[in-house]
């Protein structure tokens, strides 16, 4: 029923990985962007960045899952921080106020050189 | 005065996360329908899968199975209703918190009202015991 959503994990060095989501991130899905996070936190990912640029679709509940993600990240010394240009998506950050929270870059490799300091 | 009855579209899905996206193609079909621009259209499918997600994560289990999206048309304007029969929640609260509220937030609730209200004209949360809650939503027709 719902559109399927391609998770692709991949790490970048020690304690960095990069998750791009295509597709629909939406209320019946984010759950599983949260358990593919959550299985590279527990292999050492401590600075993730999530890439959106595939993603054609995201609602509130996705958002929400990254909010969770951060907040999880941040508690053990590490970071999220997110890919995107695609300008419907990114407007989602604007509008609910979290371009305050996240550092947000417009792609994959300015996000892992800004995370890897 | 002639006035005229606004057509009506009517669908009902069952109250699961993975018919929401039904709803959402629904609204866009019929968006295309009264040429609305590419970017409204998607800011309507946007607001009726947000109001969707709404009925099925934060209405109590004895909401109810089913999610009631009516889409009422006239000249002027799309009006879309999202009907369940849950009690509702505190919709003025969620939909007036801000980014301020976001890292301490672990339930996205309010979240999706937010942006409703955002991409929408007017945005009117209708919680009754008896009939449920009710998301009213609309978008002007420019003419």
């Amino acid at each position: 029923m719902t559109m399927p959503l391609k998770i692709d994990a991949r790490t970048e060095g020690e304690g960095t990985a990069v998750l791009s989501l295509a597709g629909e991130v939406d209320v019946a899905n984010a759950g599983q962007v949260r358990d593919a996070a959550l299985k590279l936190m527990s292999t050492g990912t401590k600075h993730l960045v999530v890439d959106l640029n595939a993603t054609e679709y995201m609602d509130s509940t996705g958002l929400g899952t990254l909010v969770g993600l951060l907040k999880r990240m941040k508690e053990s010394g590490g970071d999220v921080v997110i890919a995107v240009a695609r300008p419907r998506v990114k407007r989602l950050f604007e509008i609910t106020g979290l371009t305050q929270v996240f550092r947000i870059y417009d792609d994959a490799a300015a996000a892992l050189k800004e995370v890897r300091g | 005065m002639k006035t005229s009855t606004p057509d009506q579209v009517e669908i009902k899905i069952p109250r699961r996360a993975e018919f929401v996206r039904v709803a959402r193609m629904a609204a866009c079909a019929l968006a295309s329908q009264l040429e609305f621009t590419y970017d409204i259209i998607k800011d309507i499918e946007l607001a009726v899968g947000e109001a969707c997600a709404n009925a099925v994560e934060h209405v109590s289990d004895d909401a109810g199975d089913e999610i009631v999206v009516r889409f009422s048309i006239d000249p002027t304007q799309l009006v879309v209703e999202v009907q369940d029969r849950g009690q509702g929640f505190d919709a003025e609260r969620a939909a007036q918190a801000g980014a301020a509220d976001m890292e301490n937030w672990d339930d996205p609730g309010g979240l999706g009202l937010v942006v409703i209200r955002e991409v929408m004209d007017e945005l009117v949360v209708d919680c009754d015991p008896e009939s449920g809650t009710c998301v009213r939503m609309v978008k002007r027709r420019s003419r």
